[in-house]
């Protein structure tokens, strides 16, 4: 029973983290129709610069806002100087500059703090909480990361539903000429966009950092994991992306521990390909119309 | 078929005028041995020129990426008193990522492109496994595999270039389980293993002895880092002693799940992932909980020592290591993996040094098959190297740490593969000995 529950738990904290992930990068997707894949190093790189400043004697949480910052920062440089050259192109060009992307940042993080593991602290204790003289695996920082990651959930879907700069996001990503034409400033909105997306992602980054160990391909392993939430849930959908990233951490967590930790990322693409052959669009996509 | 067997006449002329080609060509080698040092790669008069691969970057590179640092010294030290039988060592380190297809690229560049002689210490079980039939087929020795898997010694027929080093998991798996087995009789055993040869061969070995003491087994997965899984099952099992053979990093991760999941065992980690140094340093942070400061955060855990290592300040061999390191090493503190890599190093060059003054690829297997088993060195028990085993050190000792020492729970014990091999107190004194005046080695 324990087992059980324990296995539950740690699967929840997990997924909650897969969750914020998905999150940046259903972020991006709204608002700009790409693909991120230079999500997990970008974080990587934010979370490196929270060390930075824990590492000068600084509180966790002076690093944890400096990492969420330099993650605001980070998305709108990467977005104006990188990502803007292709816009409106072919978007598959965007996508493969961001996997270029993905591939400079990991080699400067490697060259700028060093290759070797070095433990990230966490704010919280990192002991199970005792419920009724058992120890469960949920300790501070895992309550936490479920909190904030709901927060944030809630307050993407506020932004996008209720605000009008989320609609805007949502219309000069829908149809820039259109956006344009109606007075949205398209190229602002883009740039806010991966603004918010990158601190979305440091905050994930944090989270899966916090009370573990981290160098610079700490994130690479919840690129995929993360990837097959948003997809999930639709990569439309906030709440989508959430709930994608819970069933994904829970069953994963389930399959190491009962059937074998060599099947994980089998496991990950067998309910990837489940979800996809019932529900094509992702378990939370509204019917896509379209006009004959 | 006249036009068959007309054929064939010229082939058999041409075999035959090959083979005697070749005859004549050995027996030239045979009888002008000055030329035969030149004929393989990597030899001058005056240099030799080896080469070695190691995880610089990536996962495995904690630690692990220290041990060609350590040997660069020593040989540095070794070519200031003027190298071996004259020549100087010249070595060169390729990183592989712990990436079997880079291993691959970069030990092909060491042969072709560097034309190295040996390949000496290369690092890991799938990297070195990716090359070792590679290596095999060119004829270049694959000397002192930094791995413990037994792929290296126990085919030699198939692989008589490739030698291992380090003892190997079966061995050491087999002193562990003996140990458990009349010192804790009653211990609910838990095994905590890597999915890949290092927990395959060391549950070979633990099983010989402790079979109806196991109460559950938890394997996981090299990259996957999220191991609470693993450990509550450990916990479920409610095993009360648990026997982990896997890599520093996890030792790291396993104490850390461990305090989350509130399970408290007593943990027996194999040699390979207890550095107290290295786990210390990655476990510093986490002060709040019961993972206490860098040297004590292995407190009261078990393992075993095969070298020398920096916990035992005077013991003549580290006392060595660290004029070596003091003198030639490229900064940083001298650490267990660069001793690792200086008592390689040392091994090598007594390997140089009975292979004799003209050098070649089969002398030097040779002189190992012939004289290894013999030689004195840093570490606590000999080799077991012949024409039939190119297995590494003999045994183990099994410790307590205590505030980031070891301290002596047995004698030096000494076993070799297999049922049959018993487990005996090591009479060799090799533990007791000490390097020579020099530092260098001498045939």
């Amino acid at each position: 029973m324990q087992q059980f529950l324990n296995t539950a738990l740690t699967g929840l904290t997990l997924g909650m983290v897969y969750a914020a992930f998905a999150l940046a990068l259903v972020l991006i997707w709204r608002s700009t129709r790409i693909v991120n894949f230079a999500q997990a190093p970008m974080a990587m790189v934010t979370t490196f610069v929270a060390l930075v400043v824990i590492d000068a004697g600084h509180s966790y949480w002076l690093g944890f806002v400096a990492a969420l910052l330099s993650g605001l920062v980070l998305g709108a440089f990467l977005e104006r100087v990188v990502i803007r050259p292709v816009e409106g192109k072919a978007e598959i060009n965007a996508v493969i500059l961001t996997l270029g992307l993905f591939i400079v940042l990991h080699a400067l993080a490697a060259v700028v703090f060093g290759n070797r593991y070095r433990s990230f602290p966490a704010p919280f204790g990192l002991e199970g909480i005792t419920v009724g003289g058992t120890t469960i695996a949920l300790n501070g920082f895992g309550i936490f990361t479920i909190v904030s990651v709901l927060v944030v959930m809630g307050l993407l879907v506020a932004l996008f539903r209720f605000t009008d700069v989320g609609l805007r996001m949502r219309a000069s990503a829908f149809n820039q000429e259109v956006a344009r034409l109606l007075g949205v400033k398209v190229g602002a909105m883009l740039t806010l966009g991966w603004a918010l997306a990158s601190l979305v992602g440091s905050l994930a980054g944090l989270l899966i950092a916090g009370g573990g160990l981290v160098h610079p391909s700490y994130m690479d392993s919840v690129v995929v994991f993360g990837f097959v939430a948003a997809v999930l849930g639709g990569l439309d959908s906030p709440l989508g992306a959430v709930v994608g990233g819970l069933i994904l951490g829970v069953s994963l967590s389930f399959v190491s521990g009962y059937v074998g930790s060599q099947l994980v990322a089998l496991a990950a693409l067998v309910i990837l390909m489940l979800v996809l052959t019932l529900k094509p669009g992702g378990l939370f996509a509204q019917a896509a119309e379209r006009r004959v | 078929m006249t036009r068959h067997i007309r054929g064939t006449g010229p082939l058999v002329a041409t075999l035959a005028a090959a083979l005697a080609l070749t005859a004549c060509g050995a027996g030239g080698r045979d009888s002008s041995d000055g030329e035969a040092a030149a004929a393989d790669p990597g030899v001058t008069e005056d240099t030799v020129t080896i080469g070695g691969t190691f995880p610089l970057t990536g996962v495995a590179a904690p630690g692990y990426s220290e041990i060609p640092t350590g040997a660069q010294a020593y040989f540095d030290f070794v070519n200031e008193q003027g190298g071996v039988h004259g020549r100087q060592i010249d070595y060169i380190v390729k990183d592989d990522g712990y990436n079997p297809t880079n291993t691959s690229t970069v030990t092909n560049e060491l042969v072709l492109k560097e034309e190295v002689f040996a390949t000496v210490g290369s690092l890991g079980t799938p990297t070195q496994a990716s090359v070792a039939d590679y290596l095999n087929d060119e004829g270049v020795p694959q000397l002192m595999v930094s791995s413990g898997s037994l792929q290296w010694g126990d085919d030699v027929e198939n692989r008589p270039m490739t030698f291992g080093w380090q003892p190997d998991y079966e061995i050491e798996g087999k002193i562990i389980g003996q140990w458990v087995a009349e010192n804790m009789p009653d211990a609910k055993v838990g095994l905590f293993l890597q999915d890949d040869d290092l927990g395959e061969d060391a549950e070979k070995g633990v099983r010989q002895f402790v079979d109806d003491q196991i109460v559950a087994v938890e394997r996981y997965t090299s990259g996957n880092t999220d191991v609470a899984p693993q450990i509550s099952g450990l916990q479920a099992a409610k095993a009360d002693l648990v026997l982990a053979f896997n890599t520093p990093s996890y030792t790291a991760l396993s104490q850390l799940v461990a305090l989350k999941t509130g399970y408290k065992p007593k943990w027996f980690y194999a040699n390979i992932g207890s550095d107290p140094a290295l786990v210390g340093s990655l476990l510093e942070r986490f002060s709040e909980g019961a993972v206490a400061g860098s040297s004590s955060a292995l407190d009261g855990v078990l393992t075993t020592e095969y070298i020398p290592g920096i916990d035992s300040p005077e013991d003549p061999w580290v006392q060595l290591w660290q004029k070596v390191w003091d003198e030639h090493g490229e900064g940083g503190e001298l650490t267990n993996y660069r001793i690792y890599g200086m008592s390689q190093a040392y091994a090598f060059v007594q390997a140089l040094e009975a292979a004799g003054e003209d050098l070649t690829r089969e002398g030097l297997v040779e002189a190992i098959e012939e004289q290894g088993a013999d030689w004195e060195g840093p570490q606590l028990a000999p080799f077991r190297y012949s024409a039939d085993s190119h297995m590494g050190i003999a045994g183990v000792r099994v410790v307590e740490l205590k505030g980031g020492k070891g301290e002596d729970l047995t004698d030096v014990l000494v076993t070799d593969i297999g049922e049959d091999a018993e487990i005996t107190t090591d009479d060799s004194g090799q533990a007791d000995d000490a390097p020579p005046e020099s530092g260098v080695p001498t045939s």
